[in-house]
């Protein structure tokens, strides 16, 4: 589907529903074009290449939004679309009102951001590159059996919001991810995974050097790996983990689980919840990342603040619903999760520190460094906070990095943590996550539960 | 969907160059589903979803495209590029196109897709209602009830013609008991693939009760000790734990790439003698059922292990490829946006012989964990992890007090070996399996069982 065809559609949608009888109405359009191949025994196992749309309409009646997605956009979809949708309104019971929004001086909207770069995405220029990373991988070191996965992938799509107050903005993105995963044999017969990846805008930006220098690391270094005593540990988290940790309890920060009492954080903000060295920016138009988001799904400027400043609680993110019950404007962070306009974060950076990853070993002194976490989506108490994760990493001794650790488990709360961070260093690294990417350094933290079966 | 002449055309071109096999999928899906958050009705929602895929295979090299367009043009450019883009030797062949066999596993009274919206939150204020004057701890009571009605067309050119319907209900219902600054929760969350008299049906009040009484016990509740001891596993999703530990390692999407600890293992030991698993697609009216896969082949009812020998794998038609078997019916996909692979549907470990009040009374300590939350696994390595979401200490042969906040951890090869009790209590529990080809439904399942050994991570 294309985007005039699709705003054409949506021009006579919005229309029509005001006819419909609701009160104000908008519908969001958006679309993807993806590639994909894999890699597997040294030939492009599969390629995957597609084109997908989606509509979402939402209208207000009453202070009640109700909502309808499809993706046929034809006239026969229009009636459906606004039953539904009527239909929805009436069963609800929202006591918060909603919005449809528009700011006048903001309400032509366009943001274009995919480069010439996007056209060397090819079938040929992908699997080139895919089968000479897999090459090197295997070659990285006799031990390494096998390059599980290997994959390829780029996607881009416009995303246009139309309502019945005037709003007509536009933005759309791109991306490059490579993705790999290798296993290897140790001398003890046992097997490890390891795996790595790039994001990026353009494919001649990928240095496969770079790339399988921490590839080796992150797997090689797993070799000879075993379980630790349970103990209390100073704990560093490596870049990935604590971005993984992190993001885990990000709900925390966001409104509308505030009001719904289903956060600890609710009316705390300009509270101490964090340590000092400690400061987390939202920057949507963040130079650094690859996806950069001048407006939210509801048409709203996005702003960049701190969310977490030098260990005080800034700010919640708002959407316009969230942001009229607590009484201010909305922060620009109202994103469609579901199908519903929920709240989500755009770029986050988590401000470095003065300390190299070596740095925060010696700082240490002795203790564990965490370079992965596993079961995210299951060992973590998202309101209380708590958590238990399966992890692998290295001992830290004597300042130094020391061997490497597996079936272990960390255990405690994400409020303890982020209130016990000593220190932060400096070896940004990016990840995709919300709408956007989060920037972090790895972070030291002064004490954490590990169990482990070691004598 | 596409007449048959649509379909041939579409065939004709994707098998233009080298393929040995092509198929299409085309699905069409309708939502709807409402919550409620303490009382208030704060979403209501309705979606409809439509598109089609086209595989092509040449020996194991495929080529998957698609698309929310069902345009024939659209898709006969998209089965060009397919063409153009898969790497095989010689030109395949395309079978006479069977006469349309279509399917459903459900066995529906009252279709859910035809139940108002404010039926649905009736039945959900009783919960609600109930939960929030239960007991002053009881903070949150949110629910909600989706129901999917998916109807999924595979036409391949072996001449496979099928077209399966079903339509599935989730329940879910969970309340928050809040304390100081600690909040836990309880949460059942049923699906089933019977009619909305499943619902009507559904003894929400005792449910509700079972739910506040966890949270509650929880938020009382001290925290898991951390060390290696004997864990016993409650039914139904206990199961989690041979889905993820045994389970995924069992997929040909795994096994065919020889990324499996259990890879060349048929006939051999692999779990304790007093373990046998199925894998059974049909099931009536369960959650994870389905007549037909997404291949088009019929569903099975799949011997798994046996004794504690292993009997099959799960294999679709890519993995059997590579493993030089016959397809087992269990190939499946969240949408058209993915190429099916193997999954699972209904696995469980079969009832054994022990009394589950013998299984604790035999235990002089450990943990007992009662209700689960979801886990993961590495096929590779074998490191599973699962989440304990309820919990109790055994101490001598008895269930002692309440912990929480333990996550078990492991080696899914080791593991099956350490099962030591099997109970009678055999009970299956929905839930949604995340994996290569997407989010699929799946009923996990278990009697109470025992093993001999699981480190518990905790924090005491």
């Amino acid at each position: 589907m294309d985007i005039k065809t699709a705003e054409k559609f949506m021009e006579k949608l919005v229309k029509a529903g005001k006819e419909f009888g609701f009160e104000e109405c908008e519908a969001a359009f958006a679309s993807e074009n993806s590639m994909s191949i894999d890699i597997l025994n040294g030939e492009v196992s599969s390629y995957e290449n597609s084109a997908t749309s989606s509509l979402s309409f939402r209208g207000l009646k009453n202070g009640q939004m109700g909502y309808c997605s499809s993706n046929i956009l034809e006239e026969s979809s229009i009636d459906f679309l606004l039953r539904s949708a009527m239909e929805n309104c009436e069963v609800l019971n929202d006591e918060d009102p909603q919005f449809i929004y528009c700011d006048e001086n903001n309400k032509n909207l366009y943001f274009s951001q995919v480069t010439d770069a996007y056209s060397k995405n090819t079938y040929k220029s992908f699997s080139e590159l895919g089968l000479n990373l897999e090459k090197a991988i295997l070659a990285l070191d006799s031990r390494i059996d096998a390059v599980d996965f290997l994959t390829v992938a780029c996607s881009t799509g416009p995303y246009l919001i139309i309502n019945s107050k005037g709003l007509h903005s536009y933005r759309d993105s791109d991306g490059i991810s490579i993705v790999a995963s290798a296993r290897a044999t140790d001398e003890d017969g046992s097997v490890k995974s390891g795996d790595h990846y790039w994001i990026g805008k353009d494919i001649d930006n990928f240095d496969i050097d770079a790339f399988l220098a921490k590839f080796g690391e992150k797997l090689l270094g797993k070799m000879g790996a075993k379980s630790c005593k349970s103990d209390n540990y100073s704990v560093v988290f490596k870049a990935e983990a604590f971005q993984q940790f992190f993001m885990a309890f990000f709900s925390n920060f966001m409104a509308t689980p505030m009001q719904r009492g289903l956060s600890l954080l609710a009316d705390r903000e300009g509270e101490t919840i964090a340590s000092s060295v400690f400061t987390l920016k939202e920057e949507p138009m963040y130079e650094k990342a690859l996806t950069k988001i001048p407006f939210d799904d509801e048409g709203v400027l996005t702003t960049a603040k701190a969310i977490i400043d030098k260990g005080v609680f800034a700010t919640a993110l708002y959407n316009l619903k969230s942001a009229n019950k607590a009484g201010r404007p909305s922060s620009g962070n109202g994103f469609r999760g579901g199908s519903n306009v929920g709240e989500l974060p755009t770029n986050l950076i988590v401000e470095p520190g003065d300390y190299t990853f070596e740095g925060l070993l010696e700082e240490a002194g002795n203790g564990i460094i965490l370079s992965d976490l596993s079961g995210l989506h299951a060992g973590v108490n998202a309101i209380s906070g708590d958590f238990s994760l399966l992890c692998e990493g290295y001992l830290i001794e004597n300042g130094k990095k020391g061997r490497p650790v597996e079936q272990i488990t960390v255990a405690g709360n994400f409020y303890d943590v982020i209130k016990s961070i000593k220190s932060v260093g400096n070896d940004i690294i990016n990840v995709p996550s919300g709408e956007g990417e989060f920037f972090t350094p790895s972070v030291l933290v002064s004490s954490l539960a590990i169990s482990g079966d070691e004598e | 969907m596409f007449n048959d002449s649509d379909c041939l055309r579409i065939l004709e071109q994707a098998m233009s160059t080298t393929a040995d096999f092509a198929e299409i999928f085309q699905e069409v899906t309708e939502s709807k589903s409402v919550s409620l958050l303490n009382g208030q009705v704060i979403r209501a929602a309705t979606g409809f979803d439509s598109g089609t895929g086209i595989r092509l295979l040449a020996g194991t090299n495929s080529v998957y495209v698609y698309s929310s367009d069902n345009d024939i043009e659209v898709l006969l450019k998209l089965a060009k590029e397919a063409a153009s883009a898969i790497k095989g030797a010689d030109k395949g062949s395309i079978e006479a196109l069977k006469a349309l066999c279509s399917t459903s596993k459900a066995t529906v009274e009252i279709d859910p897709m035809s139940v108002s919206k404010t039926d649905m939150v009736d039945f959900l204020r009783k919960s609600s209602d109930y939960a929030l004057s239960y007991d002053p701890l009881i903070t949150q009571a949110a629910s909600s009830i989706a129901c999917t009605k998916r109807s999924a067309r595979v036409i391949n050119t072996r001449g496979v013609n099928s077209e399966d319907t079903t339509k599935r209900i989730r329940l879910s219902i969970e309340t928050i008991a809040t304390k100081d600054n600690e909040k836990q929760s309880g949460r059942v969350a049923p699906g089933t693939m019977k009619g909305y008299e499943f619902i009507n049906d559904y003894p929400v009040i005792d449910k509700t009760r079972e739910c506040c009484d966890t949270a509650i016990r929880m938020v009382n509740a001290g925290y898991a000790p951390s060390a290696k001891m004997p864990v016993i596993l409650g039914n139904a999703f206990g199961g989690v734990i041979f889905h993820e530990a045994c389970g995924h390692a069992l997929e040909a999407t795994a096994v065919g790439i020889r990324n499996s600890y259990f890879t060349d293992m048929l006939g051999q030991q692999i779990a304790s003698s007093i373990v046998s698993a199925r894998d059974n697609a049909t099931i009536d009216g369960e959650w994870g059922s389905y007549a037909t896969d997404d291949e088009g082949n019929t569903s099975s009812d799949l011997l798994l292990i046996e004794n504690g020998i292993l009997k099959n794998y799960l294999v679709d038609e890519l993995g059997s490829r590579r493993m030089n078997c016959a397809p087992t019916g269990c190939s499946r996909r969240q949408n058209y946006s993915y190429a099916p692979t193997s999954r699972m549907s209904n696995t469980y470990i079969c009832n054994g012989e022990s009394d589950p009040k013998d299984i604790i009374a035999n235990t002089e300590y450990g943990l007992y964990a009662t209700q689960m939350g979801g886990g993961s696994v590495d096929t590779s390595t074998g490191d599973f992890n699962f989440a304990v979401n309820e919990a109790f200490i055994i101490r001598d042969g008895k269930i002692a007090e309440p912990v929480r906040g333990a996550t078990l951890i492991g080696k899914g090869q080791e593991i099956l070996k350490n099962i030591d009790m099997v109970g009678n209590d055999l009970e299956l529990s929905a839930g949604v399996c995340g994996s290569v080809s997407g989010g699929v439904p799946v009923t996990v399942g278990q009697p109470t069982i025992r093993v001999s050994s699981i480190l518990v991570g905790g924090r005491e």
